[in-house]
This record gives structure tokens, sequence and C-alpha cells, in this order.
């Protein structure tokens, strides 16, 4: 029988800011991090709102005690760092300098945010010396050494990218190295900057929402996009009690499953959804009525609302729990969204509350269920439910208990 | 590792001729603008016309091996799909991005940006077969095929039943790209002729090279001609690190230096990568073949899945190429193979491969 | 007409890479998706790039878009009436 694995920190920052507190309390507030743009240099920068985070490079520069300006860290990286940093508040670092211990990250784009406004140069012949700090950046690998190195780690790395489910799989791989003794302990997550790249490949796709988006609303327009970094420590239980560690949630369950179905759109009737909750409900022993909330995917697009519902419907029937997507809070920060939101599922469990989808007007015609909408404090939460769907088919659910 | 993890079959696209491995280095192809570039398969065989006709080479080539991979071993459906790609296919991505900045925004067509996805290969194999089970992507540089294998391996040791996975790597070359990289560091600055690479040890960099390289791996030992049993990521070792690494991985498995029939070694001509491939090769027992491949595949981050592919041929064909040879040993059996591989930043990897006695 | 449903059969083949086909192959009134030519989502977004980039036409509701899209028929129909202004 393999240990438990459990949630002993975490460390966060998103478009509601930086740690449980400045997040707890917007939540509270019903306060979006989605508005206009700030920092983004895109051309459609005025047309759309994003869940840009406030601080800029050098804002994040400094917060790190690095050199401001050019100093070769790509704002996918920063925010990586800045989420590293959050955490590391919450644990002393000698805890990771234990080995043995894996640092495993996700992004979809790597320092994408910078190469695409130097690109042109990057691949002329020509060298310079301000571009060539920025030129091993391209891949998704870039942030999780730049990390690393950062705090003087020398973890078993790994890297993962599939899409909008990125760092959930970090947690599963984490949760599973762990089970399986190859480490003791894990640092489990992603980051995603946003960039032009990004806002422009949705943008072709046209599922993005100028206005602010409106998940599981008959009249959703599409996603909006955002940023973030997030990571949580896993250790496996006897070593989290070992320390003396506070355990803030039993990561209990979770699946990692394809549609099998297109290379973007998600099966319309949500088979692969519910195969991947069922999957992930059977490995922590949980029957579907003890879930206490259901943090959904929810981008706000045609296709991913559809299909989830269909599959939340199915799975859990006619009155399912409490459930809501926390996009409109952060926006879809892509390779980090998994790990916020199991972040944000593990406080409405430490809270006891349950988190209000926002913008919500009409239910959706092919559905008998709404989400939650308001604010619910001392509500009984002892499981909750984190969903993640990518492109590729690439679903994961994450289960969570308390401890 | 608690369990083996059998190879069952082993497809490599590579600038060799690797996909029909009846013709492997016959003729040795070279090249001496340092970029190798992978032979076309036939990609028509696996990919329906209405799929083929948006696909970028690298998917092209990634989906092919994979199926052929499958194919060769039997298994329709797989019950996982775990790719690693360091840098996915560059092709989608520079077009996607270029057509961004030159359009200035406007009017972006999708294909690109959807195909520059690190899964998107995963995707399409998930689809041809069927497979709606596991599915993961590692993007981690050097260490992306053997995160795969990790992987595997972890997955195969939660189950009693018997289970096959597909796992693979692939990295792409472009024109760009090897711009990109040149700046970084990775190749050499007067070209040698790529076959002769190994024999300009003094100079820093290597040669551009990409490919595609999967695996049939299972906990069923039936058919597989061999077998993991160790596996090791080592960051940026010091030359003691990975002698103690390796020292390790064969005492575990209750080795000596002199049971390693065959090194295969993933030596890429780089001088600053000398410290870590000298010992090594001193080291060596005299029985001990060496055996090299990057003259063969170019340098690239997945490359020790090339390096891989030819271990697997080692077993499967009970003979080592000539042409790889780097030092002829006494052993005349092959039943200890290990892979090293080292990159332009100084990683290495470690993989023990024995050959599967328990073979029906 | 007739030579503006031929320049945009052509365009189609070019922006889909329909290989081995040729114009003539492709009837007026056959549907672009499904059972015809068996075009996908994907293929809409890229025909549309097409009106934009060829003939400045710019379509935000996809539903709409799904209409003007049903073949090479209605999509010149499209073209002509609203480019009429231009030409």
């Amino acid at each position: 029988m393999a240990e438990r694995v459990v949630v002993t920190a975490v460390g966060i920052i998103s478009a509601l800011g930086m740690g449980k507190d400045a997040h707890v309390a917007a939540i509270r507030n019903r306060q979006s991090g989605v508005k206009a743009v700030m920092h983004l240099k895109s051309l459609h920068s005025a047309e759309f709102v994003l869940g840009e985070i406030d601080k800029s490079n050098d804002d994040l520069a400094s917060l790190m005690g690095l050199p401001t300006g050019d100093n070769g860290y790509t704002r996918t990286t920063l925010l990586s760092l800045a989420a590293m940093k959050d955490l590391l508040e919450h644990v002393d670092i000698s805890v990771l300098h234990n080995e043995p211990f894996a640092f495993i990250n996700a992004n979809t784009v790597g320092g994408m945010s910078k190469m695409e406004d130097i690109y042109m140069d990057v691949i002329s012949p020509d060298n310079d010396e301000q571009n060539n700090k920025y030129i091993n950046t391209l891949d998704c690998a870039e942030s999780t050494e730049n990390v690393a190195a950062h705090y003087g780690l020398k973890p078993l790395m790994a890297t993962i990218s599939t899409a909008c489910s990125s760092s959930s799989n970090s947690l599963l791989l984490g949760a599973r190295m762990i089970k399986q003794g190859v480490v003791k302990r894990a640092v489990c997550g992603g980051g995603d900057a946003l960039s032009r790249f990004t806002l422009n490949g949705f943008n072709s796709l046209k599922n993005v929402d100028k206005q602010l988006c409106q998940p599981f609303d008959q009249n959703r327009g599409g996603l909006n996009l955002g940023e973030a970094a997030g990571f949580c420590l896993l250790e496996s239980e006897s070593a989290a009690k070992a320390r003396g560690a506070n355990i803030i949630a039993v990561l209990s369950g979770y699946a990692n499953t394809n549609d099998a179905y297109h290379p973007t759109a998600p099966s319309p009737t949500g088979e692969g959804a519910c195969r991947t909750m069922q999957q992930a409900l059977d490995m922590a022993k949980l029957a579907p009525g003890d879930i206490g909330y259901i943090n959904a995917h929810g981008t706000a697009t045609q296709n991913n609302d559809l299909a989830e519902g269909l599959a939340i419907q199915k799975l859990f029937g006619p009155n399912p729990p409490a459930f809501s997507s926390t996009k409109p809070y952060t926006g879809h920060t892509l390779a980090a969204a998994g790990v916020i939101e199991a972040i944000f599922s593990m406080w409405a469990m430490e809270e006891q509350m349950i988190i209000p989808n926002l913008n919500f007007e009409t239910p959706m015609e092919e559905l008998t269920i709404k989400p939650a909408t308001a604010l619910k404090e001392n509500e009984p939460v002892n499981h909750v439910l984190s969903n993640s769907f990518g492109f590729g088919g690439s679903n994961v659910s994450l289960v969570f208990s308390k401890a | 590792m608690t369990q083996p993890l059998y190879i069952l079959s082993a497809c490599a696209i590579s600038a060799q001729h690797t996909y029909d491995a009846t013709r492997f280095l016959d003729p040795v192809l070279s090249v001496n603008d340092g970029k190798l570039f992978m032979i076309d398969a036939d990609y028509a065989r696996y990919i329906s016309p209405v799929a083929i006709r948006r696909m970028s080479r690298m998917l092209k080539a990634g989906i092919t091996a994979g199926m052929k991979c499958l194919e060769d071993a039997g298994v329709k459906t797989p019950d996982g799909i775990i790719i690693g790609s360091a840098r996915g296919s560059v092709t989608d991505m520079q077009n996607f991005l270029k057509d961004m900045i030159n359009m200035k925004e406007e009017a972006l067509t999708p294909t690109a940006f959807i195909q520059s996805t690190y899964n998107s290969v995963n995707g399409w194999l998930a689809m041809m077969t069927k497979c709606t089970s596991y599915n993961q992507t590692y993007v981690h540089r050097g260490f992306s095929l053997e995160l795969c294998l990790l992987d595997a391996q972890l997955m195969l040791a939660e189950t009693t039943e018997k289970k096959y996975l597909l796992a693979g790597g692939f990295d792409e070359l472009t024109d760009e790209y090897y711009i990109i990289r040149d700046k970084i560091g990775y190749y050499k600055k007067q070209m040698p002729e790529s076959q002769a690479l190994l024999n300009h040890y003094d100079t820093p960099g290597s040669i551009g090279g990409e490919g595609a390289s999967f695996f049939t791996v299972t906990n069923d030992a039936d058919k597989a001609s061999c077998a993991i049993h160790g596996l090791q990521m080592l960051l940026q070792p010091t030359s003691e690190a990975l002698q103690a690494a390796m020292a390790d991985m064969l005492s575990q498995n209750g080795l000596k230096n002199e049971d390693i029939d065959v090194l295969v070694c993933g030596m890429n001509g780089d001088s600053r990568n000398h410290f870590l491939v000298d010992p090594l090769i001193a080291t060596c027992a005299d029985k001990t073949t060496i055996a090299t491949f990057k003259q063969f595949s170019g340098e690239y981050d997945t490359a020790s899945g090339f390096g891989l592919w030819l271990v697997n041929y080692l077993f499967v064909h009970s003979c080592i190429p000539t042409e790889t040879v780097y030092k002829q040993g006494t052993s005349d059996e092959i039943n200890n193979v290990l892979l090293c591989n080292i990159t332009i930043s100084g990683d290495a990897t470690l993989v023990l491969v024995k050959r599967n006695s328990l073979a029906g | 007409m007739e030579d503006l449903k031929r320049t945009l059969k052509q365009l189609i083949i070019e922006s889909l890479n329909l290989q081995g086909m040729k114009p003539e192959d492709i009837d007026d009134n056959a549907s672009l998706f499904g059972d015809g030519l068996g075009l996908d989502s994907i293929d809409s977004l890229e025909l549309m790039v097409l009106l934009e980039r060829n003939y400045g036409i710019k379509i935000e509701d996809a539903r709409e878009g799904r209409k003007i899209l049903t073949s090479v028929q209605t999509m010149a129909e499209y073209i002509q009436q609203n480019t009429k202004a231009i030409s």
C-alpha cells in the first residue's frame, strides 16, 4: 500500500495578487483580476481584457532582488520565481536541500513573452549582446532551470507541456514519484506569462471574448487569457509528519486521460471529461456525493463548457455539488491554470467556502445544472475536485481531501 | 529501478536509414554543412490524406515513427502515450510567430499555432490509435526522452496487468533554429564532414541533427529482446559524479565494469565535454566495445533516442555495425549495454539495457 | 462570377493544401463540410482568413461564417455582394 501524498505549502501569483491572503480577499469581494491591458504590447491590447499581473518585469525583478532591465530573465521565469518565493514563505528552504527531491514545472510557450519581441533579430546571423541574454529561452525548460539555479537547488527536474492541463500533470507526476519512493518531496506546478503569440493564437481560433468571460452561460463568448504561476509542495505523509509540517490537504486522487477526438476540441458529449473525473474519484475511493466543491475548467468557450457541463451532469446527476470556474477572476492562465485552480480548491476546503462563478447570467440550454453564483461560508467541504482539460485532448482531474 | 522496462519494438526516423533498419548505415549519409536533416519516410502509409495535408514535417515524422513502432510490436491501442521533445514542432512555432510579426497580428490562420503546441503529436497519436488512457509530454531539454522512460517505468510499477506503452522523443532542426542554437554555442565554427565528427574533438560545439525515435515499452517479458534495468539523469555532473552514478547503477544490478559488453556513447565531439568523456572511456574494460552515434544522428536534445534505438538494434541483430565502433572490445557477446548520453550543456544520462533472458 | 469561383477554388486548394485536387474537381454547390469535401472546423477558420486576406472580408460571427462557407457558390455570392464597392 503506497503512502498518502500530502500538500504542505503552496505559492501563487496571479492577477489577483501574490499569496493566499490577497487571493482569498479578492474571492470574498467577488473581485476580478481581468481588466484592461497594462503591460502586454499587442496591437490588439486596447480590444481585449486580460488577467494580467500588475507587476512589471522590473517590479518582479526587484521583488526577487535581481537587476532590472534586460537581465536575461523572461517574464515566465520571473513569475515562476515569484510563486516559488511565496511558497518559501511557508517552508524553510533547507527542507528542499534534503535529497531526494523533485522540481516539476510546466509551461506552454517557454520564454515566448520575450522571444516574440526579439525573434527577427535573434534569427539574423548578427550577434547582439542584449538579445543574447535571452538566446536560450525559446524552450519550456528555461524557467525550470532558472528557478532551480536561483535557489541553488539541484533536484530531479522535469518540465511538462500538455497545453492547458500542464501543471495538473506536474502534480500528478510528483505524486507518482513520491508514491513509488523515487523522491520524498516534490515542488510541482507551473507558470505562463501572457504573450502576443498565445493571444493571437487563441484569437485565430476565434474563441477569445473581448468582454469579461462568462463560464457556463448560454451567451458565453469565449475565454479571457491570463497569466500566473503556482507551486505546491508535495510530500509523503510520513515525511511531512516527521518534520511536523502543517498539512493543507491530501492529494487523494488523480487521473490523466485523453479524448482521442480532435486536435483542439473536446468530445462534445463530455465523455472524456466524465471518464477522467470518474477515474480520479475511483483512486480517491470516493463517491460523487462526497465531493463538496468542483473547480471546473470552465474556460467559457462554446466547446469546453458544453462538454464539461454535460460530463458533470452525467457523473453527478441533476443536483451536483457546488461547482464554479475561477477563470473570471484570473483569466485562463494556460499552463498555470491547473495548479492555481488546485490551490483555489484546497483553499475552498481550508476556508470551508464555495467560490462563486462570476459573470453568470443565463443557464445553458443544453444543461439542467448551473454553477454556484453566491459566495457561501461555513459550508462543509471535505473533498474537492479540480478539472483541467487541454488541446490535444489532454484531460486531468485532481481530488483533494481534508487531512 | 524496481522492475525492468522491456523494449518490444523501436522505430526511428533520422538522418540515416533507420526507418528501414535493413539498410542501416548502408550507405552512411554524411553532410558537410553541420545540418543532418532526417530522411522523409512514407508518411502517407499511416496518415490519411485529410489529416496529412495540414501537417508540418515534424508532426508527420513523429506520428509515423510512433505508428510504425506500435505496428512492429503488434499493438493497436497502447495503454498510454508518453513523448518527450525539447522544442516541439519548430517549423510551426516559427511560422506562426513570423506570420504574426509580418501580418501585424491580423488575419492569422490557426493551424501552425495548434501544431506548435508541444503535445500535438501526442494528441494525434491518441486519435489515431484510439488511446483514451494516459497521455503525457515532457519538454525538459536533454532529459525529455529519459523522463518518458522514467514515467513509463513508474506507471508499469503501479500495475500487475500487462501494459504496453508508447514512449518516444523527437526534435526538429530548421535553418533558423540552427542560427539560434549556434549563438548558444551548439555548433562547431569549422564544420567537419559529419561522419568524421569525432575526429574533431579539439574544438567546441557539435553538428546539428534531428529525428524521432519511438519505443513500445512494457512489463510483459514475453517477446522483448532487451529491457532497461537502470536509468539516471545527471544535471551537469562532475566527472566523479558521473563515474559514481555509473558504478552505483552497475552494482545495483550485480554487474562490474567488465560485464559491460558495449558502451553506446553519446559523445558529441565538443571539446568542452572532454572532462566527462575521457575518464569514461579510460575506465572501460578491455572486454567493452565502445560504439558512438552522434556522427550519424547529429546532436539534438532527444538524440539519446537514436542511441537507444541503436542499443535495441544491437540486441535484435546480435551484432555491432563496424561503422559505429570507436574502440573494439574483446567480448563476443551482447548481454549488457550501457547507453551514456552527454549533451552540449554538460548534462548526462545513463541507461542500462540487458538482454531479456525471459523471452518466450 | 465564373472567374471568381475558379479563383476561389484555386485559393481553397492552396490554402487548405488539398493535394492532387484541381479546381474542376470542386462542384460549385457541393457542401464544403461534412459529406461534400469533408472539411473540418479548423478548415473553416482557414477559409475565413482566406476571405480576409484576399478579399478584405472579415467575418466576426462564427454562425454567419458557417452560412457563408456552405459551398463555393455561397462564398462567391457573399464576396460579390461585399466587395462591389471596391470592384
